[in-house]
């Protein structure tokens, strides 16, 4: 069963008097274990569509499952729910709170999920060694690197265990060096925890990576390619 | 919470001079309620025990036949053995004193000038100890015989008659059977009233000369009973009343505040005035820390964003800023207290000199009350304010979209 199944999403703005198409008719379904990107131009409807399939966002029309759930008719609040208990998200910057430490921030994940205090500060450490952060645990936001916030950023997304991830442009704000690492790390945590991810990036270095590459233009899934293990950079 | 409260805190750290302004409102708030209670309860009680002074005592005690009457009725009507009373009086415990008062009125003339006058017969020791008379005497003694034909009069009738201290002047009156009756007597001190109407008017005499000058031999208009403590004139007015009827003296007991019409009247003013100002306070914290918060709301837009992407609860996005405000109220309070404390010890160590109150003759020493329930209310007060202060920006931030807030630039 597909953990994540899109059908027909369509998702329009409004932009002054006119109707701006952000997303069109994109149907995908992701199994268990993914590592799929959504790949396009800028303007292409990346954003929207991951926005879509992480429950940030509200189609006009189409119908979206989540590990078979039907996920349309949920209110606010349970989509709110799905969202910290199923999913994780890493954004483009690294979003961090700058008041607390990297292994706070991390753990702020488990808090929204009144965890008890004990609890979330082991799942925090444990996350943080997971991304070769082991020793930062109290450093300050600002007192780390980019990549380092990145990988904090990380950290958070999967300390919950999701059963998917979802990353925005998560390499757009690293230089070269550090963007290579961070795949890396994507690469090694699918491998190692088996979580799905879906990444929305025109970063060949992603694309190329990733086993399922879904090709946006216009708004409108105009690819959808399933790369052989063999086939990958 | 606690991890909540803590993550409100460190914010409000992180925009130190923002909240550094924003606290010093509140704490300024905070010290003006305070001392303005302070101040405002020293002035009651000042204007209490003028009060209570002006009529000699805490209780008037009245013949049953002015029950239900006004003052200027019951004026006209005696209580016969005032001596007995008094003594029925004395046996409790709460009296310090029971002084009769007989109220007369009429003409003091000396020579070809003559004034009218509102007359007051009564125990010369016992009122000097009692009254606000003995402090408002500007030349001259006071009374001291009980029988003797000795007046003092108030600083605008002795003028007004041309009378000066040693002087001999002639009391007339009308006598409660109607007759006229007149004593000669001598000027033993001339008065200074604050209230012109009152200085204009006033003659003190001693009870004996008084009662002779009325053919009222033991009778009184009423009879003034002075109470160790100001807080218990209701509760022993009850108890004398019972009491006295019990006896066989049924009488009519009425407390310094039944009639103390000024004395309700500024208590009302004083009081409508400093909730007034509290108002204007509580709006002028909202306004600000309003404001700060809503500044706060703008700059954190991508933050909360991130929050609400992740999962968090709208309520507890809400709840972070609304503790974010009540910190603020609790920790700008804190300090508040702290400096008002010590603005309080240093203002009632200056030994500065205040105006007397309304009604009163003479000033006070400057004195802050510590008034426990001010401080308590400033607390409650401070944070409810914050809490409204903050209520709608984190209800914005609350009801952000998180697509968009993530968005934001």
């Amino acid at each position: 069963m597909p953990i994540l199944e899109a059908r027909s999403l369509t998702k329009t703005y409004r932009l002054g008097a006119e109707r701006v198409v952000g997303v069109a008719e994109a149907s995908l379904s992701l199994d268990a274990g993914a590592f799929a990107v959504i790949a396009g131009p800028s303007g292409s409807g990346k954003t929207t569509l991951l926005n879509l399939l992480g429950l940030l966002d509200t189609a006009d029309s189409g119908s979206l499952r989540l590990e078979g759930a039907d996920v349309g008719p949920l209110d606010e609040r349970a989509r709110a729910r799905l969202r910290r208990e199923r999913l994780g998200f890493v954004f483009q910057a690294h979003q961090l709170v700058p008041v607390l430490s990297a292994e706070e921030n991390v753990a702020l994940a488990l808090w929204i999920r009144k965890v008890p205090e004990a609890e979330c500060r082991t799942r925090a450490r444990a996350a943080l060694a997971a991304v070769g952060l082991g020793g930062l645990e109290g450093r300050r936001p600002d007192s780390l690197s980019g990549g380092q916030r990145q990988r904090v950023a990380v950290a958070r997304a999967i300390v919950g265990d999701p059963v998917l991830v979802l990353a925005d442009e998560p390499t757009a704000s690293l230089d070269s060096e550090t963007a290579g690492r961070l795949l890396d790390l994507f690469a090694r945590l699918h491998e190692e925890r088996g979580v799905a991810f879906l990444f929305s990036s025109h970063d060949p270095r992603i694309v190329e990576r990733a086993d399922r590459r879904i090709r946006l233009s216009d708004g409108r899934v105009v690819a959808d390619e399933r790369v052989a293990a063999g086939a990958r950079a | 919470m606690s991890r909540w409260a803590s993550l409100a805190a460190r914010n409000l750290r992180r925009h130190g001079r923002r909240t550094l302004l924003t606290g010093a409102i509140v704490v300024v708030g905070f010290v003006a309620v305070t001392m303005t209670a302070g101040f405002v309860s020293q002035t009651f009680r000042s204007l209490r025990s003028a009060t209570i002074r002006s009529v000699g005592g805490h209780l008037r005690i009245l013949d049953p036949r002015a029950a239900g009457k006004t003052d200027d009725e019951a004026s006209t009507i005696l209580l016969d053995d005032w001596p007995g009373l008094a003594a029925l009086l004395s046996r409790d415990p709460h009296v310090v004193q029971a002084m009769p008062k007989l109220s007369f009125f009429g003409l003091v003339v000396k020579g070809d000038r003559s004034a009218a006058y509102l007359g007051t017969g009564t125990i010369p020791a016992l009122e000097k100890q009692a009254s606000l008379a003995a402090d408002s005497v500007q030349s001259g003694r006071f009374l001291s015989d009980p029988d003797a034909n000795e007046v003092m009069l108030g600083g605008g009738l002795a003028r007004a008659v041309g009378a000066r201290v040693g002087d001999l002047v002639t009391v007339m009156t009308t006598t409660p059977d109607g007759g006229l009756n007149a004593v000669d007597a001598t000027v033993t001190a001339v008065l200074g009233y604050p209230i012109k109407e009152l200085d204009d008017r006033v003659l003190f005499m001693p009870y004996g000369a008084a009662a002779r000058l009325l053919k009222a031999e033991g009778r009184a208009n009423s009879v003034v009973v002075l109470l160790r403590d100001d807080h218990d004139a209701e509760r022993v007015a009850r108890e004398l009343s019972k009491s006295l009827a019990a006896a066989g003296r049924p009488v009519v007991v009425k407390t310094w505040l039944d009639t103390a019409a000024f004395y309700k009247q500024v208590k009302l003013l004083y009081t409508a005035i400093f909730f007034f100002m509290g108002l204007v306070l509580a709006v002028v914290v909202v306004l600000a820390t309003a404001n700060t918060m809503t500044m706060s709301v703008f700059e954190r837009t991508r933050e909360i964003g991130t929050l609400l992407a992740i999962g968090m609860e709208r309520s507890d996005v809400r709840t972070l800023f609304l503790l974010e405000g009540v910190l603020l109220g609790l920790a700008g309070s804190g300090i508040g207290a702290v400096l008002s404390l010590l603005l309080r010890a240093a203002l009632n160590a200056s030994g500065i000199m205040l105006p007397p109150p309304p009604g009163a003759t003479r000033g006070n020493v400057l004195h802050v009350d510590f008034i426990p329930l001010a401080y308590g209310i400033g607390f409650a007060v401070m944070s409810a304010t914050l809490l409204v202060a903050a209520w709608w920006p984190a209800r914005r931030a609350s009801r952000l979209n998180p697509v968009e807030a993530l968005a934001h630039v």
